[in-house]
């Protein structure tokens, strides 16, 4: 270690070596690991800024399991064996994010497999450039989009009755077809993109040599090409799977009434029911089940977690 | 046609509906942004109108939320540029082993929920701030402050991923000659990588700037007070909308186009330098300049868009939208009344109809009315046509029957009625 350190400093010199080692530093401990560890700690505390702020830090301020207890089991009074909104949205969210997670996959896969393999040069910049561009704008924009889009008296709707095809109007958002459509949208780059570097690396010559012995075209993939991009499907995948567990703004926005987010349970907590250490009760426990949840994916599929992201 | 064309086929059309999907709802926000009507929507199309981006613009909180997301967006990228740099120039020079763990830090900054990490900075700050002892008014517990903090933390880790693969393409033997010849480090780095890195830096900066600007989830918790675009947005949008942010929507995504090309337009030069240098045959950039417009479809679509624009513009010269207005609001009042006229129309038909029946002891509500007296008949009579309310205190009758009383409910004089006083 202090070898290590010596060469560093010898090879850089102090300057370069400083810089480089404090922002690191700064970053990943202060900006990002120590605030975690606060937010861990914090969860296990009671909610003294509300109850009574002058006990915090006095011999009452001790650490507790009642926000992880609420989140399992509600209030004390509470007649069901175990907290029936929290449990189901945080399962409904769940769901939803493996759902959301499977559509972009199955949506991005053909296109990823088109741009890195069929298209050529000027086509392939130019569909380059036009997935990187919605993604430069504003999430909350792209969700009015999609409220202008799915409104019950939206464009889709008027469409659909002017060709016919629908004689009433449906309500997509109570039926949560606008919050999947968001999201899927919303995340596309995050999915094609690893796909498109994995299959963008594999020899052409394999896929020629499964046609010319006489594989069908979907064998090719099932066998040849989905095989090689499995880490990139895989880090797509994950991180798809992330983003739209932690969503935020969409499900606020085009979400329908009757189904919560989980981070909107969180955001009430920390917005109307000015109780931080169960909100971050809640953050904690959706980052751990998500984290565990990705690790196991990637268990089964083989794929270690240094291939994300490259 | 073999199966192979049908394939073809298949993935064209596939590759043009997942363009719709991706444009699509782009494009009709964009177009919403000029109807004149309250409601952002494609049909029924009211009149082309700026008006929105007046609103917008007058839209004092909107204003204040953008300069907010202005500042902290600079000063995003003035702290994650550099976080990015250091932190990929660090990771190239980690053993392998330590390699794998910090780069799985890194990359957890991205992975981890936006809402996870704004919560985590927001509760830090306020323990330091607690610890410290320090006033509300310090920075500890200012959502500018906190907003910038907190959004670096992952956009550091794009900036990172950035210079990453430009620095794939460093040649290290450059910063050995460098050395050699008696550079000190600090020289080298300032005259040889960061020169090399240059094209990497502004990329970064614009990733890092945009992705500060459209960030919410975040945001949302570490903002405190303070408010930025996107969380006035969010309020905006959740509580009843007005085409305005479409017009945002539209100005946002002018800019973006026009990021693309300028971007697009540096790239292909650096390339085109590169290429001439490798081969140094100069017919390569002249050839990639003479070439120009027409082979890059980027600069046409932008040219199309704004050609567009101007014929708009020159097309709505002539064009009073105050005018218009008022002609499409005496459409709709036509239209109204052309609508209640087919419907009286009907009613009397109806009518007709059922003052035939009355006659007739077919239709159902004559057997009702069949036991008692012909005063049921009345229901129908003309003079309910004129008051029904009249009708039914002079006639002693119907005062007295309550079964006809009910029955008057869904007599058709009721809608005619109706359509009399929407008339007026």
């Amino acid at each position: 270690m202090i070898l290590w350190f010596k060469k560093f400093f010898l090879r850089n010199g102090i300057v370069l070596s400083l810089y480089m080692l404090l922002m690191t530093f700064t970053w990943i401990v202060v900006m990002f690991v120590l605030p975690q560890v606060f937010m861990f700690d914090f969860s296990f505390r009671f909610n003294w800024t509300q109850i009574d702020p002058s006990k915090i830090g006095g011999p009452e301020d001790v650490y507790t399991l009642q926000h992880y207890k609420f989140l399992l089991f509600g209030s004390p009074n509470n007649p069901d064996p175990f907290n029936v909104v929290d449990v189901t949205v945080f399962g409904r969210t769940i769901l939803a994010a493996v759902f959301v997670t499977l559509f972009d996959v199955i949506l991005c896969y053909p296109v990823a497999y088109y741009l890195a393999q069929v298209a050529k040069g000027g086509i392939t910049r130019l569909m380059m450039l036009s997935l990187i561009i919605p993604f430069w704008i504003n999430e909350l924009l792209r969700a009015f989009a999609f409220r202008i889009l799915f409104g019950e008296e939206g464009t889709i709707n008027n469409v659909l009755l002017y060709l016919g095809i629908l004689d009433q109007p449906i309500d997509y958002v109570r039926e949560n077809i606008a919050l999947y459509a968001g999201l899927g949208y919303a995340y596309i780059l995050l999915m094609i993109f690893p796909i498109y570097n994995a299959v963008e690396s594999l020899d052409r010559n394999q896929i020629e040599a499964a046609r010319d012995l006489g594989s069908p075209w979907w064998r090719i993939h099932w066998r040849v090409v989905i095989p090689f991009a499995k880490p990139g499907i895989t880090s797509g995948c994950t991180m798809v799977f992330m983003l739209s567990a932690g969503a935020l703004a969409l499900p606020q926005i085009i979400g329908g009434p009757s189904s919560l987010w989980f981070t909107q349970i969180i955001y009430q907590w920390f917005n109307t029911g000015s109780n931080w250490p169960r909100g971050s009760a809640y953050a904690m426990s959706l980052l751990v089940i998500c984290v565990i949840f990705v690790l196991l994916i990637m268990k089964v599929f083989k794929v270690k977690f240094g291939e994300i992201g490259r | 046609m073999n199966s192979a064309s049908i394939l073809k086929f298949f993935i064209s059309f596939y590759i043009v509906l997942f363009f719709a999907y991706l444009f699509g709802p782009l494009i009709v926000m964009s177009i919403t942004a000029f109807n004149s009507a309250g409601f952002p929507r494609l049909s029924p199309w009211d009149c082309f109108s700026t008006e929105w981006f007046g609103v917008l613009v007058n839209d004092a909180r909107m204003m204040a939320g953008f300069k907010n997301s202005l500042i902290i967006g600079i000063s995003v990228v003035l702290v994650s540029v550099p976080i990015g740099l250091a932190g990929a120039l660090l990771l190239a020079q980690l053993s392998n082993r330590v390699r794998q763990v910090y780069y799985t830090l890194t990359i957890s900054t991205i992975l981890v929920p936006g809402v996870v990490l704004g919560i985590s900075t927001l509760i830090f700050w306020d323990r330091m701030g607690m610890m410290f002892d320090v006033d509300y008014e310090s920075f500890f517990y200012d959502g500018i402050f906190l907003t910038i903090i907190g959004q670096s933390t992952f956009i550091s880790a794009y900036t990172m991923l950035v210079f990453m693969s430009r620095l794939q393409r460093f040649d290290p033997v450059l910063e050995e000659a460098a050395l050699d010849l008696g550079a000190t480090n600090v020289q080298t780095f300032r005259k040889i990588l960061l020169p090399f890195l240059k094209p990497a830096i502004g990329s970064a900066a614009v990733l890092a700037f945009l992705a500060s600007f459209e960030n919410y989830n975040t945001t949302v918790f570490t903002i405190v007070s303070e408010s930025t675009l996107t969380t006035v947005l969010a309020s905006k949008v959740r509580y009843g909308i007005n085409p305005s942010i479409s017009a945002l929507a539209v100005i946002i995504i002018t800019l973006t186009l026009c990021g693309a090309f300028v971007h697009e337009i540096l790239k292909r030069r650096e390339q085109a330098k590169e290429l001439a240098l490798k081969k140094e045959e100069k017919t390569v950039s002249v050839k990639s300049a003479s070439r120009g417009l027409l082979s890059n479809p980027v600069p046409m679509m932008v040219l199309l868009i704004f050609v567009a624009g101007l014929t708009t513009a020159w097309m709505a010269r002539g064009y009073d939208v105050q005018q218009c207005k008022i002609e499409v609001s005496e459409e709709k009042r036509k239209h109204q009344a052309e609508l209640s006229k087919i419907r009286r129309v009907e009613m009397e038909k109806k009518l007709e109809a059922q003052k035939t029946d009355t006659a007739s002891p077919s239709t159902v509500t004559t057997k009702k009315a069949a036991p008692g007296t012909n005063q049921y008949g009345n229901i129908f009579a003309p003079t309910n046509l004129e008051g029904q309310v009249e009708s039914e205190e002079t006639n002693p009758v119907t005062k007295k029957n309550t079964e006809n009383q009910y029955q008057n409910i869904f007599a058709p004089t009721n809608l005619e009625g109706q359509i009399k006083s929407e008339n007026e």
